[in-house]
């Protein structure tokens, strides 16, 4: 269980982390979601005790990360940069973490093989690739048998197949019981994982809620209609929002589609297509999300 | 099985582990042993009684390489320490060991084991090969000569506590390139530039500064307007504290 009460950071005059306050619970994925420069990476590295925080805290089943008397044991992190010796072996890197806590031997050849890298456990991880090296930042956040396990975005640089490997990990590392919290900037990859959401943006909490809430919750959805008299059709929802997508196409929001439907039927209006439509978790996203990116596009 | 929690003893084990499972480590080593017994051979092999140089000590003589395997020990341990910033590992290391301090003690320690192991072992060797050559000569010695012995530990003290103070220094500034140039410049050099300085008690100063210190205490007869080996270890040890302590109050205060 991760703990995190009035987190704040800053740097001089900027605030990159500002009164945060959440808790992830075991038994379930939770997502920590928010658009780049939002303070993710930071939080995570408070919780770790990397970064001192300019006020509040964080705890890990109670008590401070550092006062934990096997701190690996309790949580295992992946941290978004590299943190390895490109030098030493995939292996060494491990066993040299396993040391500092008695952890055997047996135990950094079990990670190597859940990682996929024994193969490649004696090569020095210079010459490593983006994935392999996510895979081996996991492989260490493993090694304790960890009750909490955070990663800061995991899937970065992996290929289609590591992907669906993080994926089914997290999953089953949370059926095991286990917390996971799984920081990312992509809302379609989190739909696929996560049970939970924390969203922040420019360092504030945003949303602390589930999946289907945020849906639900984002402005709600809409109904996609064809009709040959879409103008007129129009003219008889009154106070409804219509995107026009094509001149037999519209796209309503506030009537749903039954009484779409009937104001249609009612007005000898025919209906080609009535489709409600649910908004994806990314637009749920944006619109959470838009004021407080950091780095928006200017239209060109 | 016992169960998994940190010990200060598991710390150590582990920085010996990262120790010798880089490539540097191999590199400076047999660097610095290479050159101290490379250049001690060659001062045994050109010596001649009366080439002028009958009154320079004949440790110091025999050892003169130290001084440039002492920077190649100095660089490894800049690497030790500051390399782990280079490379992101030091993310990893205070994740596992979050208290940070034993941390930075480990890698002294090792460090420091590693170092005057392989410093005294070698100027040991590299005296004894010079003797071949010098054993006709006015420079023929033995180690059961009066502070012979003392004075082939106190080169490889001596280069050792310098590289202390360069895997303090490593830890201070988090740059390799950075705590090369503080150790070429402000160990080296400055102490240099001070002794042209025409004031006596700079002179006197100077004798505890750390290269100066060093070389007092590899000399088997005293040398003239050095400190006295036990006070020039002295020294040399609080130098070394000192540039351990720096880096181990400010990894308790700064982000990582």
């Amino acid at each position: 269980m991760i703990r995190a009460e009035n987190l704040t950071k800053r740097y001089g005059d900027t605030t990159v982390v500002q009164d945060l306050g959440f808790t992830v619970r075991p038994g379930a994925v939770t997502g920590f979601l928010g658009p780049n420069g939002a303070g993710k990476s930071t939080t995570l590295r408070m919780i770790l005790g990397l970064d001192a925080p300019t006020r509040g805290h964080a705890t890990i089943d109670g008590i401070p990360y550092a006062a934990h008397t096997a701190p690996l044991t309790r949580v295992g992190a992946l941290l978004e940069a590299r943190s390895v010796h490109p030098g030493r072996s995939a292996y060494h890197h491990l066993m040299a973490l396993a040391h500092t806590h008695g952890i055997p031997h047996a135990r950094v050849e079990r990670v190597l093989a859940l990682a996929g890298l024994t193969g490649v456990a004696r090569k020095r991880v210079k010459g490593f690739s983006l994935g392999m090296g996510q895979r081996l930042g996991i492989a260490a956040a493993l090694l304790g048998d960890p009750a909490t396990v955070i990663l800061d975005e995991p899937v970065n640089g992996l290929d289609p197949e590591g992907v669906l490997w993080i994926r089914t990990l997290l999953k089953s590392l949370a059926a095991e019981g286990r917390t996971v919290l799984v920081s990312s900037h992509l809302m379609s990859e989190m739909a696929l994982t996560a049970d939970h959401l924390i969203v922040i943006g420019k360092g504030r909490l945003l949303a602390d809620t589930t999946v289907d809430e945020l849906v639900r919750t984002s402005g709600g959805a809409s109904v996609k209609v064809v009709s040959p008299e879409a103008s007129r059709l129009r003219s008889l929802l009154p106070g409804a929002g219509f995107t026009v997508e094509a001149p037999d196409t519209l796209v309503v929001t506030g009537p749903d589609a039954p009484e779409i439907g009937r104001t249609a039927a009612a007005h000898g209006v025919p209906l080609h297509e009535l489709t409600p439509q649910a908004p994806s978790l990314e637009q749920a996203f944006m619109a959470l999300t838009h004021d407080s990116v950091e780095y928006q596009g200017a239209p060109a | 099985m016992t169960t998994p929690a940190l010990t200060h003893a598991r710390v150590l084990r582990s920085e010996w582990h990262k120790l010798w499972t880089v490539r540097s480590t191999w590199t400076t080593v047999l660097t610095a042993a290479a050159l101290l017994l490379g250049v001690g051979i060659l001062m045994g092999a050109t010596y001649t009684s009366d080439g002028g140089d009958s009154d320079v000590d004949t440790v110091v003589l025999s050892l003169y390489g130290s001084q440039l395997g002492g920077i190649a020990l100095a660089v490894l341990g800049i690497l030790v320490t500051a390399g782990e910033y280079a490379t992101g590992m030091i993310r990893a290391s205070l994740t596992a060991v979050p208290r940070r301090a034993p941390v930075l003690w480990a890698k002294a320690a090792v460090y420091t084991a590693t170092v005057f192991a392989v410093s005294f072992l070698t100027a040991l060797l590299t005296f004894l090969t010079a003797q071949v050559f010098l054993s006709d000569t006015d420079q023929a010695a033995s180690l059961t000569d009066d502070g012979v012995l003392a004075a082939i530990a106190g080169n490889a003290a001596g280069v050792t506590l310098l590289g202390v103070l360069a895997l303090g220094l490593g830890a201070t500034l988090r740059s390799v390139p950075g705590a090369i140039g503080a150790f070429v410049g402000g160990v080296l050099i400055v102490p240099e530039i001070l002794g042209m300085l025409p004031y006596e008690a700079m002179d006197t100063a100077l004798r505890y500064f750390p290269t100066q210190a060093a070389g007092a205490l590899g000399s088997a007869t005293p040398l003239a307007g050095a400190a006295a080996p036990g006070a020039a270890l002295l020294a040399l040890f609080l130098w070394a504290a000192a540039a351990l302590v720096v880096p181990a109050w400010l990894l308790r205060r700064r982000d990582v």
